[in-house]
């Protein structure tokens, strides 16, 4: 048992490299948030502007080379077969140009665009706003609620655990019909307020929850942050992706949690077992999502960004359970010993 | 080992079996052994919905040719194609739904005015990302209630009815700004001039000397001719670069409107003051015809016609294109929009269409058979890696097998509530598929250890499985637009609703019907 001997010795050391991991993702998504006046590089859905999906095998650099002359913000993509043969051009523009680009893009590819060579999406820029907005708030409500819920599992206390449905509902109410309506320094500060106040809560009455928490804080935080680094334009679906992360990602979490709090055995051992399962899950999770990833790819559809995004979540999962949620729950139970 | 059919697997067992009816069996047995073509839309105005043709009928025969398939139809429609404008054939249609074969004369209509499908193979529905057609949003500009918002969605709908799109659903949206969108999908191939029909505010007036004659809507107009003799597309022509060709069609104003006409034209004179009796005699002034303002055309007034409380007029135009069948086609197009303003009247407000989506029915229909080979692969790569792992056939089977019906149901519940199948559903399929086969593996896993009692293990394994649940539960509830009430994602939910709502259905079942039959089969393959 070599290695249960170097974990026992080291495994507060390897939440040093979760933290750093953790930290350095949040200044890049806060330095990215500065630039880009935004938390993700958003794409047509949530930009506001249109989008043409062509069947062609019109070369994309002369496409690019003539849109470049008449617009200045465009971008354009192309999708591939299987064989790696061009099957179709996505090209966006802005909706201040939305209104003659049908008419370039035939004169360009000498085709008239019809509902069989081509679809469109257009948006526009204060509905995808809109959208946008709603998403976040979703987002934010899901992750507090799933923290909630790990709670009042974890925690002991009826009187507490009142308190945290209590502040859960306010904050809900608060999300739903002030946040980001009002100045959007005072909204994040209101929801500092709220995450301080939950986080107080949570470290004083159940550090494993926090364990839980924190882990798929993690996760997601990695993630949108790798996501970021390839330049993945998220639309409203990839949003979706995130959603499912925090599915996922708990998961493991709870199994572990689970595990070593009614443990039967030594406590490296529950771990190891549960390890053992947590890994067969996302095994077969990664397996199935890149099968899948490797066949709808050439539709370039919102799947492929889905699955993607998960993808990337679910190998930042192994290490977050693993690494960050085995070792603040290992520490925890030493110290109550 | 014989597998002994407890309560809880039996149920798991019952509820495949009746996802399976809901997903293929409807009144005319199987829907995958069904032979013939299916009506996916058909005009109102049409002869042959007056003769009984109606949408989701399913055509087996026509004039002796046996119809299996779309291209049996294509081959027996085939003579119509050659028809002039008002020639016809006697045809005998079979319909499935109807026990008398419909009879009649037809011509063209048989090809204009229906769309037809092969019969789906399952009584589940494709969204708009999978099967083509249209969605957009709308928004209404400056004030307006709730009342207002019911009001331009029935005028919308009758708008878009008229035109001949009846496979379309029209719903409200909540904005976090508490504003109220209108969102309108249609499925199937969407006209060209969608955006106008649905923008357009269409107040239509006729004025002569300046002086409100009628204006459209029921009101002034009691019918509007669209079939036979009194709609037609005409004299179509070559000019220098176009062709054109004309259309005309009569209305029937009411006797107030008529009225009206009387009074007005009572007292103009007619030009070079020529004898009203006469042929070829005209009023100075013209009835003109203006749209949201705009004046889209003028027709000169026969001096017989003056002082008379005339109740039939006639409509006319013309459009352009770049060959004579183009000019035809654009001039048919344009007189059903006019025929479509003038009978269901104006939008009561100004509307601004703030999202538009187009998804050709082409580029997806392949896109739906690859969703397929991807879950199949998926599964089989799933089936391989467990077997490996555990070394055991029987129980990796048992998984593949529990997670398998667990689709079916997931599919069945679809098809039963009538829920549009579009790719963030189908997210959500995968991602309940996913989470039920991790919670197997946590209970074939947590069964394997044999420190404690079995009972003990697989209660362990269902309480982190129903945590888990819980935890995927309240994530999901902000998307389904549950908590719309609160200001919260009920727009995007207008989106991203289908991937909420099947992964809550998927997840549900798991936790209340296949993971206890589950935990049962594999105590039985344990002990």
């Amino acid at each position: 048992m070599k290695f249960a001997l170097w974990y026992n010795k080291n495994y507060k050391k390897l939440l040093i490299l979760s933290v750093i991991l953790i930290l350095a993702s949040i200044i890049y998504l806060i330095t990215f948030s500065i630039q880009n006046d935004s938390i993700i590089h958003k794409d047509v859905s949530l930009t506001g502007g249109v989008a043409y999906t062509i069947e062609t095998n019109y070369s994309i650099n002369e496409l690019n080379q003539k849109l470049a002359e008449k617009y200045p913000d465009f971008s354009t993509q192309s999708i591939s077969d299987g064989s790696g043969n061009q099957i179709q051009i996505i090209v966006t523009v802005q909706e201040e140009d939305s209104e003659k680009i049908q008419e370039v893009l035939e004169e360009i590819l000498e085709i008239k665009l019809t509902e069989d060579n081509s679809s469109i999406e257009s948006t526009s820029s204060n509905i995808s706003e809109d959208f946008f907005k709603q998403l976040i708030i979703s987002i934010i409500l899901a992750f507090f609620w799933m923290a909630a819920v790990v709670f009042l599992i974890f925690a002991k206390g009826h009187k507490i655990k009142l308190i945290v449905i209590f502040i859960n509902i306010l904050l809900a109410i608060y999300l739903g019909n002030f946040f980001l309506s009002i100045n959007s320094i005072v909204s994040f500060l209101i929801l500092g307020l709220f995450t301080i106040g939950l986080a107080y809560i949570y470290i004083k009455n159940s550090i494993p929850s926090v364990a839980v928490i924190l882990s798929a804080f993690a996760d997601i935080t990695l993630t949108l942050a790798v996501v970021n680094l390839l330049g993945m334009k998220i639309s409203t679906a990839g949003i979706v992706a995130f959603l499912m992360l925090i599915g996922y990602s708990v998961d493991t979490d709870i199994l572990l949690t689970t595990r070593v709090l009614n443990k039967k055995n030594t406590l490296n051992k529950e771990m190891f077992g549960a390890l053992k399962t947590g890994l067969t899950m996302s095994a077969t999770t990664i397996i199935a999502v890149s099968t899948a990833l490797i066949i709808v790819i050439p539709f370039a559809s919102v799947l492929n960004q889905i699955f993607t995004i998960l993808l990337i979540g679910l190998g930042f999962d192994l290490f977050s359970t693993w690494i960050t949620n085995a070792s603040i729950l290992k520490w925890h139970i030493e110290k109550t010993k | 080992m014989k597998l002994k059919i407890t309560f809880k697997i039996g149920m798991l067992i019952t509820l495949v079996i009746l996802s399976i009816f809901s997903l293929f069996l409807d009144n005319y047995g199987l829907t995958f052994l069904q032979d013939g073509v299916i009506i996916s839309s058909i005009e109102s105005t049409s002869q042959l919905y007056q003769d009984g043709l109606r949408q989701d009928m399913h055509i087996t025969k026509i004039n002796n040719i046996e119809i299996k398939n779309l291209e049996d139809y294509q081959e027996a429609i085939k003579p119509f194609y050659e028809l002039k404008e008002n020639q016809t054939i006697r045809t005998e249609i079979k319909v499935r739904q109807l026990k008398e074969s419909i009879i009649g004369l037809y011509g063209t209509e048989l090809i204009n005015d229906l769309r037809i499908n092969n019969i789906p193979s399952s009584k589940l529905k494709t969204g708009l990302d999978l099967r083509g057609g249209a969605r957009a949003f709308i928004e209404i500009k400056g004030e307006y209630n709730e009342n207002d918002v019911n009001d331009v969605i029935s005028v919308l709908e009758e708008r878009l009815n008229a035109y001949g799109l009846t496979d379309l659903r029209i719903y409200k949206i909540q904005t976090s700004g508490q504003e109220i969108l209108i969102g309108i999908e249609i499925a199937g191939s969407t006209p060209e001039q969608l955006e106008s029909l649905i923008e357009e505010q269409g107040f239509f007036e006729a004025k002569i000397a300046n002086k409100t004659v009628f204006i459209g809507g029921d009101q002034d107009i009691t019918h509007v001719a669209r079939t036979g003799e009194q709609a037609i597309v005409y004299n179509c022509r070559d000019s220098q670069e176009e062709s054109y060709c004309d259309f005309q069609f009569q209305i029937t104003l009411s006797t107030n409107a008529a009225d009206k006409f009387a009074e007005i034209t009572k007292d103009l004179p007619t030009i070079d003051n020529c004898n009203p009796v006469n042929q070829g005699c005209y009023l100075t002034e013209e009835i003109v015809f203006y749209i949201d303002g705009i004046n889209t055309s003028s027709l000169k007034i026969a001096g017989s016609l003056k002082g008379r409380a005339e109740t039939t007029i006639s409509i006319t135009g013309s459009e352009s294109g770049q060959t004579q069948q183009d000019a035809a086609e654009n001039t048919r197009s344009e007189m059903k929009r006019l025929q479509t303003i003038l009978i269901t009247g104006s939008l009561p407000q100004e509307l601004e269409i703030v999202k538009i989506d187009r998804i050709s029915p082409n580029l997806s229909e392949n896109f739906t058979k690859q969703i397929l080979k991807a879950g199949l692969f998926a599964i089989i790569a799933i089936t391989i890696f467990t077997f490996l792992r555990y070394r055991k056939i029987k129980t990796s089977l048992a998984l593949v097998t529990v997670s398998f019906s667990e689709l079916l149901m997931i599919l069945g519940i679809a098809a039963l509530i009538n829920w549009n199948l579009d790719l963030p559903s189908i997210a959500g399929i995968i991602a309940a598929i996913g989470t039920g086969i991790d919670s197997q593996i946590i209970i074939m896993d947590e069964s394997r250890n044999k420190e404690e009692s079995l009972k003990e293990q697989i209660k362990k394994a269902l309480f982190i499985i129903t945590t888990a649940f819980a935890t995927t539960l309240v994530a999901l509830l902000p998307l389904t637009g549950a908590l719309g009430f609160l200001g919260i994602g009920a727009t995007s939910a207008g989106l991203l609703k289908g991937f909420a709502i099947t992964t809550l259905i998927g997840i549900t079942i798991g936790v209340l019907i296949s993971r206890p039959a589950f935990a049962d089969i594999v105590k039985q393959l344990e002990e």
